[in-house]
């Protein structure tokens, strides 16, 4: 009996607390800075070493390069980047590599669409998914650190 | 009330009993419809949670949704159940425990009916709810069901003897087994009513209602569905509203019961607040008892099929047939004697 | 003329008391099982295969999912495999930070345990009581390292990300907070009536059926066998910090209940002892060359994660990737004992043997 009496006790006693739950999808939820949200790509600092390409463990980055349009300066430029969702694991090892942080994580988590068509992402979507971009980049797998692959 | 009952039976009578009835139904329909909104409420507050409450302001508008899903859901019949029978057991269900309702007094003057043997109507009709869930579960032809259903029929037979036995010593108390005058026996101060007395058949009440109202502890029809089917899973859309909107009538019922057997009905728990009408009263206390059962149900584990059985038979029946003893020795010696 | 036949029931592969898509295929006799098999292999993913042609730092967000909820030690047990065969030297910080999630991470996975089984009993308050605490600790890690629940944490030769600011203050803050609320817990459930009388006797097996059934975690200490791998073969830094190993004495549901209940307390035992002494700076990635080419040949390390003893198995012939990858999943060895324990129960009871045995299918199939 006594046990009985005692489970009753928590319950109500939890009926009178404060409650827990959050109120998305109507108050936004703010994800803490390292959170590993959708992508942003900045093609401007892309200078196409393809490792997040190598390093992606599901292969979901397909990227192709343009020598670089101005004559005088060496080396690629970005043409196509695309990412699909289908695969993509959000893990974050495409930025712990990319040596000039080109590709950041931003705290965007909706990725819900109607149509799965619509989840194999372009260079454009990625650039203009700008908004929460993440400060805490940390990529320590980039070549120049000499750190872990 | 008591004017409109006590005429004798003429056309217009009938009439008028006719529309107070199905006044009476809306109210009922009414109460079902909050008291759903309301369990799931309660049962979110004791988990740190809102509950329903994003269809119509705090979630009103929850189970005129759910019910409208139901209704408009496609009305399945397997292809060899029983057909007639199929069709008839929610309706056998339900209309028990609407006519139950009748005996129930309100106030002194708000009642349906004043049955001299109140207590035998309720049990003798209930147990046709019984009958109705064996029919369900026999007609589904799935034989998941018709385990499930042989088992809550043994819950629910095995269940109404302490249920019954435990309201004799309020019975025998008041010398006569109308309710009306149960609670006109029961005295103004709350320490009067018969729970205080009758405490070990309180007790063995409380228990058996929950356990015939199917409900946490004791859902195991219910919850059978989580592996051996229960009696309803053949049934869907209206057809397993009527399952469900039988069990919420009788937990009207049951409180309604428990707050004039037990609780001293509409008298105020003390004299001097005797300037609240008495309706508000038993509303308050049917109000609580059916906290109780939501309150119960959002603590306790489910009970195991045999410890159920075995608690029945060995714990609550002795009980109860203790109590009358207690009650007959105590009412000899010291009212009588 | 009487004819009795036996009913097969398909318990699964969608059902809600079965945690994750797993099929036991039960011969009754009325309500009494003759036999039981499990039917496994729906969330099979083809892990170690994949980790043929994929380097080890690729590998790591794979652990993730094998057993999606204590994904710490996961990760940690692959790295920790190639750090022996390497002979890396994790610095100080980065395993103190290990220990630390890899403790918290023990409670989570336990208290969605004891939500679950709970939940399965009928009981519908102990979950959401169980996931407001798990939700304090997944925020932890959220901070941490970016996930909720697939943390992708560990790297070969220390950790990805160093403890933001405040952080070790919330879990020094957490601490207290969790053991009032296991308090709390015991008193909704532990001196339950209803809960122990379904609880005790139920699913007993002894020590020897245990050992060579190669049961591990709770379900061989609640049999009285006192074997933890923190402590018998000490690993990261566990051989600095004091705890006990609860240890049941009746082999029955209710002690590998107690001993779970028992293992979240000496869990945050450590971690007070860990955040006392964290220090104050350090790295948090080790030496490690750039491409992680462990030498030819093969080890297996074994680690406690709060299933049981999960060991991980590498087969390398000197390139990046391994040449074979195999993980010893305690869930997969645990579940064996089912069919020999089933026999002769009651339906009732297998759906509280089924949760105290606790499986995560996502390690069963890996």
């Amino acid at each position: 009996m006594k046990g009985l009496i005692q489970g009753l006790g928590v319950t109500l006693k939890a009926m009178t607390t404060k409650k827990v739950t959050y109120a998305y999808p109507d108050v936004p939820l703010k994800m803490p800075d390292r959170f590993r949200g959708v992508q942003h790509f900045d093609p401007d600092k892309c200078i196409v070493c393809n490792q997040c390409a190598r390093i992606c463990p599901t292969e979901c980055i397909t990227l192709v390069g343009k020598p670089n349009p101005d004559p005088e300066k060496k080396g690629k430029v970005i043409d196509t980047y695309d990412i699909n969702f289908e695969l993509c694991i959000l893990c974050d090892l495409c930025t712990e590599v990319c040596p000039t942080e080109a590709i950041v994580m931003t705290n965007n988590f909706e990725l819900a669409v109607y149509s799965r068509d619509e989840l194999f992402k372009d260079r454009e979507w990625l650039e203009n998914n700008n908004t929460n971009v993440r400060q805490d980049n940390n990529n320590i797998g980039a070549p120049q650190k000499g750190g872990a692959k | 009330m008591t004017r409109w009952v006590e005429q004798p039976l003429s056309w217009e009578n009938v009439l008028i009993y006719a529309v107070l009835a199905v006044v009476f139904l809306l109210l009922i329909l009414g109460y079902v419809t909050y008291a759903i909104l309301f369990e799931r409420k309660v049962i979110g507050w004791m988990q740190f949670r809102h509950g329903p409450n994003r269809l119509g302001p705090w979630g009103l508008f929850q189970t005129v949704a759910d019910v409208l899903k139901l209704l408009i859901k496609e009305d399945t019949i397997p292809r060899k159940a029983d057909k007639a029978l199929f069709i008839l057991a929610p309706a056998l269900c339900y209309a028990p425990s609407f006519t139950v309702l009748a005996i129930i007094p309100y106030t002194r003057e708000l009642y349906f009916a004043d049955l001299n043997v109140a207590v035998v109507y309720y049990a003798a009709l209930s147990a046709i709810s019984t009958i109705a869930i064996v029919l369900g579960g026999w007609a589904s032809n799935n034989k998941y069901s018709l385990l499930g259903g042989m088992r809550s029929g043994a819950q629910m037979i095995s269940y109404e003897v302490p249920l019954i036995l435990s309201i004799v010593g309020t019975v025998m108390m008041t010398g006569s087994m109308s309710l009306r005058q149960i609670v006109e026996a029961q005295g103004d101060w709350f320490w009067e009513w018969n729970f205080l007395p009758q405490i070990i058949g309180f007790g063995v009440f409380i228990v058996a209602a929950v356990s015939e109202l199917n409900r946490s502890p004791f859902d195991l029809p219910e919850a059978e569905s989580e592996l051996v089917a229960g009696y309803h899973t053949e049934y869907s859309g209206f057809r397993f509203a009527f399952f469900m909107l039988a069990e919420y009538v009788y937990m009207f019922a049951i409180a309604g019961l428990a707050s004039v057997l037990f609780l001293g009905g509409w008298h105020p728990p003390a004299p001097f607040l005797g300037f609240i009408p008495g309706i508000v009263w038993m509303l308050l206390k049917m109000a609580f008892v059916i906290f109780f059962l939501f309150w119960l149900r959002a603590t306790m584990p489910r009970v195991r099929i045999d410890h159920l059985m075995g608690f029945a038979w060995k714990v609550l029946v002795p009980l109860a047939i203790l109590n009358v003893f207690v009650t007959a020795v105590c009412l000899e010696l010291f009212i009588k004697g | 003329m009487i004819r009795t036949e036996e009913l097969l029931l398909n318990v699964g592969p969608q059902h809600p008391s079965t945690h994750g898509v797993f099929r036991l295929v039960v011969k009754l006799d009325g309500e009494v099982i003759t036999e039981a098999t499990p039917v496994i292999g729906y969330l099979h993913r083809g892990t170690e295969k994949l980790a043929e042609s994929l380097n080890y730092t690729q590998i790591v967000p794979y652990t993730d999912r094998m057993d999606y909820l204590s994904a710490m030690t996961n990760n940690y047990v692959l790295c920790h495999a190639v750090e022996t065969m390497m002979g890396i030297e994790v610095p100080e910080r980065a395993q103190f930070l290990r220990l630390i999630v890899m403790e918290l991470q023990r409670v989570a996975s336990h208290l969605v345990w004891w939500g679950t089984y709970l939940l399965d009993l009928g009981a519908l308050s102990p979950f959401l009581f169980a996931f407001k605490e798990r939700e304090m600790i997944i925020d932890l890690f959220n901070e941490l390292c970016g996930a909720r629940l697939t943390y992708n944490y560990m790297r070969v030769g220390g950790v990805k990300w160093d403890a933001p600011p405040g952080w070790i203050d919330k879990v020094r803050d957490f601490i207290p907070y969790m053991e009032k609320q296991l308090k709390e817990y015991d008193r909704l459930v532990s001196g339950n009536e209803i809960f122990l009388a379904r609880v005790k006797g139920v699913g007993q097996y002894d020590a020897e059926t245990a050992i060579a059934y190669g049961l591990s975690g709770a379900n061989l200490r609640c049999t009285g066998v006192k074997w933890d791998l923190r402590k018998d073969e000490p690993y990261c830094i566990y051989d600095r910090f004091e705890f006990d190993v609860p240890v049941g004495t009746n082999g029955d549901c209710y002690d590998r209940y107690l001993v779970r209940m028992e293992e979240m307390r000496q869990s945050l035992r450590i971690l007070k002892q860990a955040v006392e002494q964290f220090p104050s700076s350090g790295e948090t990635m080790g030496k490690v060359p750039r491409a992680i080419r462990p030498p030819a040949g093969e080890t297996y390390v074994r680690i406690e994660s709060p299933r049981g003893e999960i060991g991980c198995h590498i087969v390398s012939k000197g390139k990046a990737e391994p040449y074979r990858l195999k993980f010893r999943r305690p869930s997969f060895n645990n579940l064996q004992i089912l069919p020999k324990l089933l026999v002769g129960e009651t339906i009732t009871n297998l759906i509280a043997i089924l949760g105290g045995v606790d499986i995560v299918l996502g390690e069963v199939d890996c």
